[in-house]
């Protein structure tokens, strides 16, 4: 099997899921760390980055639900899941959710004004870049990466 | 005399006969195994060698979920997802070789070879 073979990128049925989930996880993880940078220093540079790497962590939240939502109906072909599937299934959305929702805050947000931007949102940020790394773990944990194999 | 002379024949040949039917089952390939246990992201045994009409049995001794599929586009056999120490059965019923391989890590392969 080659890396670049395009049948192997395009139907290995459930591998765009281990590689794209990768890109919400970086970009939601780095987006939280410049809002707090820019809560405590004050900088609008840093909030506007933390914007846009918010903006396309939910947007790459898509791709990787579908792609989740497809490994399992077609490997497991839409079993009922139990156990560490199910927690990483349901974890998996709460985290989609949690991150559309902490850029939802953000848009509603003036942008020229740090001020306006509720104070609320950082407790939010905290919780779910801690759903989001326990969703990474049970997922690394299944595919075996974070497991003895 | 003839009398004993037959009975002798008879334990002899009675005797011969048991011995060879001893040597055609020791003769008769006997599965070492019909479990496959998996267990740290392998089946083992990876090659497992069974009689025509043998029951493999794998049963899940690690700690996250797996799967049994037969590789064959028709699926010959494939199990439910497994939790730990739950257990899948199939029985091969015509020879031949059945690779298979764990739908949720499709690094993990084995086969059944049934003759």
């Amino acid at each position: 099997m080659h890396p670049f073979d395009i049948k192997t990128v395009l139907l290995a049925k459930h591998a765009q899921h281990v590689v794209l989930i990768h890109f919400p996880i970086a970009l939601f993880i780095i987006g939280v760390v410049f809002d707090f940078l820019a809560q405590w220093r004050k900088q609008l540079l840093l909030a506007a980055a933390a914007y846009y790497n918010l903006l396309v962590a939910a947007i790459a939240t898509i791709p990787v639900v579908v792609t989740g939502i497809l490994a399992w109906q077609w490997e497991l072909e839409g079993e009922k899941l139990k156990g560490i599937l199910l927690m990483h299934l349901v974890m998996g959305c709460v985290s989609s959710v949690l991150i559309w929702v902490v850029w939802f805050i953000h848009r509603r947000a003036p942008r020229k004004h740090e001020e306006v931007l509720p104070g609320y949102r950082l407790p939010i940020e905290a919780v779910a870049v801690v759903v989001v790394a326990l969703t990474g773990h049970l997922g690394g944990f299944l595919s075996g990466v974070n497991g003895p194999g | 005399m003839w009398m004993a002379g037959m009975a002798a024949t008879a334990i002899v040949a009675l005797g011969l006969l048991l011995a060879g039917s001893r040597m055609v089952a020791a003769n008769t390939p006997q599965p070492a195994s019909t479990e496959v246990k998996i267990d740290n992201f392998s089946f083992g045994p990876v090659t497992l060698t069974v009689p025509a009409g043998a029951t493999v049995t794998w049963i899940n001794r690690d700690d996250m979920p797996h799967t049994v599929v037969s590789t064959d586009d028709s699926k010959t056999f494939k199990s439910k997802v497994l939790d730990t120490d739950e257990k899948f059965s199939f029985t091969f019923s015509k020879a031949g070789t059945y690779p298979y391989f764990c739908s949720i890590h499709p690094k993990m392969t084995g086969k059944v070879i049934v003759q």
